[in-house]
């Protein structure tokens, strides 16, 4: 297997770009349908769930076709990984994980607030 | 609040007939929706087919500290504050889109929804009357609701330090009873609430 090879790097490429196209369509659903949900599940801010619901399939299938990937990882911190290495059942770490994800995003503004 | 024009009339039986298949009791639709009480009988027999239950609303914070039931409302607090001041929605939009996202979630794993509406919108007076408020959890960092002023300094929730016995009344592992257990969904509930009693004594 040589990682490095063209062929490998191509294919790399269409799957980031099939990737891209089906979070930019999803995204734009949700936005379109509920923006303040699509904000909960996206963990995106308002100004971007609006943009997102006006983009033309133009722009989206552009901005798919980029060697990057235009979601990024949302659990980026220990406690997150934590939740799910323990024994619990599937749906406590969920209800868990639901719980960490809807509070994360409410610390930012917390800290604003008080500054 | 007296609705004249048609079309404002019209969002109020809306807004009825989706409070209603939430789950929610007469005296919430009452308050929060400009029909008369004669009107939302009426739409509830329509859409359940029955009339709706009589009866106080639940009064005790303490319901939301056991176990499971803790879990959920955790669960539908922290969605719903999200929806009020990260998706700037207005409080009873917040909670019918934070219900919404909670049924949602619960039912995608098969499980069953502990929280009814009701209790939901009591949870959400209590926090205004200052009653509950969310404690962090000192290990997963977790918002979890707690009892007001009731500040533990090393707080640690129910999911990262679960009570012995909780959950295991779900499993039934005595093959004897598991009609029962399966048609009588308080049956976890109350057994955490003895685990829980029984931890109390070392």
């Amino acid at each position: 297997m040589d990682i490095d090879g063209g062929v490998n790097n191509g294919d790399i490429s269409k799957e980031i770009g099939d990737i891209n196209l089906a979070y930019m369509l999803l995204a734009q659903k949700l936005a379109k349908q509920d923006r303040a949900a699509a904000m909960y599940r996206l963990g995106v801010g308002r100004e971007l769930a609006d943009l997102l619901a006006n983009m033309s399939l133009t722009q989206i299938v552009k901005l798919a076709t980029s060697n990057f990937l235009l979601c990024s990882f949302r659990l980026d911190d220990h406690p997150m990984f934590a939740v799910f290495g323990e024994g619990k059942d599937t749906s406590l770490q969920q209800a868990h994980m639901s719980i960490l994800m809807a509070a994360r995003q409410l610390q930012p503004r917390d800290t604003d607030a008080l500054a | 609040m007296t609705t004249k024009s048609v079309l404002g009339e019209v969002r109020q039986v809306q807004l009825a007939v989706e409070l209603i298949e939430l789950g929610a009791r007469l005296q919430f639709l009452e308050a929060e929706v400009g029909l008369s009480r004669e009107r939302l009988i009426r739409l509830y027999k329509e859409l359940k087919g029955v009339s709706p239950p009589k009866g106080l609303l639940p009064f005790s914070t303490d319901w939301y500290m056991t176990w499971l039931a803790n879990i959920h409302s955790s669960m539908f607090y922290n969605m719903y504050r999200f929806m009020l001041h990260e998706a700037n929605e207005p409080g009873l939009q917040a909670m019918i889109k934070a219900y919404r996202l909670y049924t949602e979630q619960i039912e995608a794993h098969g499980g069953e929804i502990v929280l009814d509406f009701t209790r939901a919108y009591t949870m959400v007076r209590f926090f205004d009357s200052d009653m509950l408020q969310l404690s962090p959890c000192s290990r997963c960092g977790g918002h979890f609701v707690a009892h007001a002023h009731d500040h533990k300094h090393d707080y640690v929730c129910v999911l990262c330090r679960p009570p012995s016995r909780a959950g295991k009344a779900r499993g039934t592992k005595r093959g004897d009873e598991p009609v029962k257990a399966s048609s009588m969904p308080a049956t976890p509930i109350l057994a955490v609430h003895s685990a829980l009693g029984g931890n109390g004594v070392h």
